[in-house]
């Protein structure tokens, strides 16, 4: 031992270290930031590799799979149960007809349609479009058959709103946007709720959609009124589907 | 004097008007609304014709436009009224055939006519119409068709009364 103390580093070594000083200080940064910096770096940097569309689709198309398949095992299902109710079937036996003539701005809302009688066509039978319920089969001849709208004035129809669970009479107007009447005074139905026919429907096909409540009127008398801006173009469409009545018997 | 009922191959020229009811050519209409095809055949008829074949081409007309409806109203009456006025018209007036007159007689034509289906459908137990239907559904199909009629009234009519005419004085 000869007594001799380490030497001190001198201010000018200190001062030439200063790289070294920046990288501790960078470090205490990463630290303080809980690594903000590093993980913006590396997602920047792995950009290229993230996944991309393909995969996206390949996601959606599988959720698309599932959902189809789903919808498939609860009509199945829907239409078991509605066989034990003794309820309407589905659509399974519809007759797809053509619009061979339309009247939807005069004196009367209706459409002719190329299949009648013979086709198995009748009085009453409702008819859809893409879209929803379009009207009900007025009178049939042995190849046509008339359809009166649901804009047409003579049209009533039992209608329900499924959020609220509350029935009403769709009346037409003469225009595009008949008129529901509800039966109760407190409906709780506001603008954007969906209109379709009650799930409980013999005379209709069950849960088909008929338009979208508009607005609603609370002050009138005696119950509550809405307009209901139909969901089927009615001035556009060409080829409808008439469900047989007897179809449910 | 040559007839133009007596020709039946003109008479058959009727069955144009519900053809072209049905049709309802979607170029050929004012908001939606055609033109009342019953009027412009009618009118040029009847105005060649006379009261009596005017008013029997109305109910005709009449009875197959009321077959192709819905129902709650009927086109009978007024059509027939109206082939027997322009029936009269046309016997006993001066001949009727500026664009002008065509054009009115066509409108006021049409409005009576919405105005009696109008009148029938506001019946309660008959069309059932509501009064505000009346005034909001109504009163625009009475304009409109009012309208549309009118406007194609001098082309469709002088162009059939010329025609009328023509074969009425070959047959002289």
């Amino acid at each position: 031992m000869n007594g001799r103390l380490p030497r001190v580093p001198t201010l000018q070594k200190l001062l030439q270290a200063w790289p070294w000083w920046l990288f501790l200080l960078a470090l205490v940064g990463v630290r303080l930031s809980k690594g903000a910096f590093l993980t913006d770096a590396y997602a920047l940097l792995s950009r290229p590799f993230w996944p991309g569309t393909a995969q996206g689709e390949w996601i959606q198309a599988a959720t698309r799979l599932a959902d189809q398949t789903r919808l498939a095992q609860l009509e199945q299902d829907n239409r078991r149960l509605r066989g034990l109710l003794d309820l309407q079937r589905g659509r399974g036996d519809a007759i797809t007809a053509p619009v061979i003539s339309r009247e939807t701005g005069g004196w009367w809302q209706q459409l002719e349609l190329g299949k009648g009688q013979l086709q198995g066509v009748a009085a009453g039978d409702p008819v859809l479009g893409p879209g929803g319920l379009l009207g009900l089969v007025q009178s049939v001849t042995p190849s046509t058959a008339r359809v009166r709208l649901l804009t047409d004035p003579g049209s009533h129809v039992g209608v329900w709103v499924g959020r609220t669970q509350r029935h009403g009479l769709l009346i037409g107007q003469g225009t595009a946007r008949p008129v529901l009447h509800f039966l109760d005074k407190d409906t709780g139905v506001r603008p954007g709720d969906v209109v379709s026919t009650s799930p409980a429907s013999t005379l209709l096909p069950a849960n088909v959609t008929v338009g979208v409540i508009q607005s609603v009127n609370d002050q009138a008398v005696p119950a509550p009124e809405a307009v209901v801006q139909l969901s089927a173009p009615l001035d556009a469409v060409d080829w409808v589907q008439v469900v047989p009545r007897r179809a449910g018997a | 004097m040559a007839r133009l009922y007596s020709q039946l191959w003109c008479g058959a020229t009727g069955l144009a008007v519900p053809l072209l009811t049905l049709a309802s050519p979607g170029l050929l209409t004012v908001a939606g609304v055609g033109p009342s095809w019953a009027v412009l055949w009618l009118l040029p008829w009847a105005l060649v014709d006379g009261p009596r074949s005017g008013a029997v081409a109305g109910l005709a007309l009449g009875m197959a436009l009321d077959g192709l409806q819905l129902g709650g109203a009927s086109q009978i009456p007024a059509l027939a009224l109206l082939g027997w006025w322009w029936g009269r018209l046309g016997r006993n007036g001066p001949p009727v055939e500026r664009s002008f007159s065509l054009g009115l007689l066509a409108a006021l034509g049409s409005l009576l006519l919405g105005a009696s289906l109008l009148l029938q459908l506001g019946l309660p137990g008959s069309g059932g119409w509501s009064g505000e239907v009346v005034l909001l559904s109504g009163l625009h199909t009475l304009l409109a068709q009012g309208l549309i009629t009118a406007l194609l009234a001098p082309l469709v009519c002088s162009l059939q009364l010329l025609f009328w005419r023509q074969q009425v004085s070959l047959r002289n």
